[in-house]
């Protein structure tokens, strides 16, 4: 992701560090110069402070596109750090709190956390949850083999009725169907029926792609191009978009231009 | 090597084939019986965020410890983490300084002014890097090719409103090539991958699959 | 030695030329106001059918699976959603399968409601995060009540006004899924198809040629995809939004990049003809 390392003189390096200190002299000067709209927050209001350190951040994270500095590392470590505590409490109130450490922390009596530890069986959980910690011991790793196999299992199981009728049962019949239609509809249908079985010939690789096969896998592979330029312009439309997000943002309420 | 392999792979196997089988039982117990696993697998679920975080932390203390290159920057990540865990814990109680009633939180107020604005922008970055990416490397130099890049212009084109501008051949073009080669592609594909899984389920269930037991035995 | 660095250095600034023109594709438009609406599309307007279809006062899930990483596409089209149903008096569940997700989930839900006054347990609810992913969502298929017992705000789900006649996802019409990642084929597999309830998708452009087939099989009533797909609904709703408001940069910026490539491939296939 980075841009390639070409020789910088320290020249090169003093003048760009004396720019990116005018740069942060510019921010917070423009900060204080734009005038807010009436309806928006106080500058030194908390909501108002949010703006201006959200704007500061979002500046600093595109500095990475002329190339990786101080300032942006700094964010970027302060943004991992953030988010790992922001998971690490909505986990903890949102889900182990309210499941395990309140029915027995405030339980009224010893009675009601017997009955949940072993009425309602959820001392079983709490074990397998607590092995799957021993994951980071290299001595004791084996123990966490227990809750693994226990999900991995059920997903596996439970996972094969559902894909083949959900993926596989679901998606066959409306490939077919549309052929008994119209003329247009039969047309579409087709071009869908061919384009599914030569994109899945094209993929079965125990026969050699020769003579017939050949030209059905030459023809899966053009609409795997066709399918592969329609996903990268929505690529292109979605990464577009997260930027005009970010535009809109420091347009809008950092520089409080009405759009 | 019983305790450490084969009654885990036995669990696996028990376990998925109960799991499959009950699908197929009409009995409220199977009911019952989905409805308590899935509870015990949400309250285990809850512990694996523990497992990525503590992973996270331990290779920045590590990094901090050997002095690596850009140590320091460690600290902010603990820093970061720390303001959160402190705003979480401290304004998620009641309390004298819990936020009078249609205020936020500071724990809500550094989530939507420092995680909200990190998160849209490190992955918009991306809008630069794809543009400056199709110019230099996009090139139409064989059949395949420029199918992929005839069909990317039609979407790209297609999809927003000033070619519907000019004419209202594009977007119908535009959406006449996802519902139809498109769609066709991706559901062979996900038919490919849907016949997959059940083939990896099933090693899995008979234990010939084993690389999510980790190392060792 | 000297040659490739001097290359290395076009390099840089062909790529920061590039990064210029696109920053200017995006920012000049909102500087100079131009009309630009589309036609919304038959997937999006088939969603909207289905919302406004329903009895007012239906219940309506939406599980808004993303992060601040993909706000720029999913939260104007998610708040365009929850103004539809709170102008048809529809009550929304609101969760995520995405505990980074939680804090937008919030804001989202309390920037709708209070517009129009309405009130979290009265006429919605806030579920916000629990984990499991496909467990959850058959627990919630079970019981919704089971699967949540408290909303966000830490009031018991039992007996919500909000949540009346709601048992488990078999009571609820409508579930929409606006999502980031796989969370749409999971809603499909381990809810619709099992619990029969309709499903709507809103995603990020990234994903939305791979739910193409389950628009066509049906398992999808309408899908939103990307913030085309956040504007068309804001057209449909007669309500102009950030989506609406993005889509002059999105067709300058698109035009530029298929300027750049086609140009690249003319001096490509030019020089190729040279030699």
């Amino acid at each position: 992701m980075s841009t390639p390392d070409v020789e910088i003189s320290s020249t090169r390096r003093t003048v760009e560090t004396i720019v990116l200190v005018a740069l942060v002299v510019a921010f917070v000067a423009t900060t204080l110069l734009v005038k807010w709209p009436a309806d928006a927050p106080a500058k030194l209001s908390l909501d108002g402070l949010g703006i201006i350190l959200a704007a500061g951040l979002t500046l600093i994270m595109y500095s990475f596109l002329y190339r990786d500095n101080p300032l942006f590392k700094v964010a970027e470590n302060l943004y991992v750090g953030v988010a790992l505590g922001y998971g690490a409490m909505l986990t903890w109130y949102l889900s182990l709190k309210p499941e395990i450490v309140d029915p027995l922390v405030t339980a009224p009596h010893n009675g009601a956390r017997v009955d949940f530890l072993f009425g309602q069986m959820r001392i079983i959980p709490i074990i397998l949850g607590v092995l799957l910690l021993t994951r980071l011991s290299r001595r004791h790793a084996w123990l966490s083999r227990y809750s693994y196999t226990l999900m991995v299992g059920w997903g596996a199981g439970i996972g094969i009725p559902i894909v083949a009728h959900s993926y596989i049962l679901q998606q066959l019949e409306p490939s077919v169907r549309p052929l008994a239609g119209g003329f247009w509809e039969a047309l579409g249908a087709l071009v869908v029926l061919v384009g599914t079985v030569s994109v899945l010939f094209y993929f079965f690789f125990s026969v050699e792609h020769k003579g017939a096969g050949g030209v059905v896998s030459r023809v899966g592979v053009w609409f795997l191009m066709i399918s592969f330029g329609a996903s990268f312009g929505y690529t292109v439309m979605g990464r577009v978009s997260l930027f005009i997000g970010r535009a809109q943002f420091l347009l809008e309420k950092w520089l409080g231009i009405s759009l | 090597m019983w305790f450490k392999r084969t009654i885990p792979l036995l669990i696996c196997f028990v376990v998925g084939t109960l799991a499959f089988v009950h699908e197929f039982v009409p009995h409220p117990l199977a009911g019952t019986f989905r409805q308590e696993m899935t509870t015990w697998f949400r309250i285990i679920g809850g512990f694996g965020l523990f497992i990525g975080a503590y992973s996270l932390l331990h290779m920045h203390v590590t990094r901090i410890r050997r002095r690596q290159a850009g140590w320091a920057y460690s600290a902010f990540v603990f820093l970061g983490a720390a303001l959160m865990i402190a705003f979480g814990l401290y304004n998620g109680g009641a309390g004298p300084l819990a936020p009078p009633p249609g205020e936020d939180t500071m724990f809500q107020w550094l989530y939507m002014n420092v995680q909200v604005p990190c998160g849209a922008t490190i992955f918009s970055i991306l809008a630069f890097f794809m543009a400056s990416a199709a110019f230099r490397t996009f090139r139409a130099r064989n059949i395949e090719a420029a199918l992929l890049l005839v069909a990317a212009v039609i979407v790209m084109f297609g999809r927003v409103p000033i070619s519907e501008a000019l004419s209202t051949v594009f977007p119908k073009a535009a959406d006449l090539l996802m519902e139809y080669p498109n769609m066709a592609a991706k559901r062979g594909i996900l038919l490919g991958i849907s016949l997959g899984m059940i083939s990896q389920s099933l090693r899995i269930l008979f234990g010939i699959e084993r690389s999510y037991l980790g190392g060792g035995d | 030695m000297g040659a490739p660095q001097a290359s290395i250095r076009r390099l840089a600034l062909t790529r920061q030329v590039i990064y210029v023109l696109v920053a200017a594709a995006v920012i000049v438009p909102f500087l100079v106001h131009f009309p630009l609406e589309g036609k919304p599309s038959r997937v999006t307007k088939a969603l909207f059918d289905k919302v406004q279809a329903l009895p007012d006062g239906s219940v309506v899930l939406f599980s808004f699976d993303y992060d601040p990483s993909a706000m720029a596409e999913l939260y104007p089209m998610s708040l365009a959603l929850l103004r539809h149903c709170f102008r048809k008096g529809h009550r929304p569940i609101v969760m995520t399968h995405w505990a980074n997700g939680v804090g937008l989930c919030k804001e989202l839900v309390e920037r709708a409601s209070s517009a129009v006054g309405k009130k979290a347990g009265d006429h919605y609810v806030l579920l916000g995060f629990k984990p499991g992913y496909s467990n959850l969502i058959l627990n919630m298929g079970e019981s919704l009540q089971g699967a949540f017992d408290k909303d966000y705000y830490g009031n018991p789900t039992q007996g919500m006004p909000a949540l009346e006649g709601v048992h488990s996802l078999k009571d609820i019409p409508l579930v929409v899924d606006i999502a980031a990642g796989a969370t749409v084929e999971m809603w499909i597999a381990y809810g619709r198809d099992r619990f029969g309830f309709e499903l709507g998708a809103g995603c990020t452009a990234v994903i939305a040629p791979d739910l193409y087939p389950f628009l066509q099989s049906g398992q999808l009533v309408g899908l939103l995809g990307g913030l085309r797909g956040a504007a068309d609904y804001e057209v449909l709703l007669e309500r102009p939004g950030s989506g609406l408001a993005g889509m002059q940069a999105q067709s300058v910026t698109h035009v530029l990049i298929i300027g750049l490539i086609i140009a690249a491939n003319v001096a490509f296939l030019w020089r190729r003809r040279k030699t």
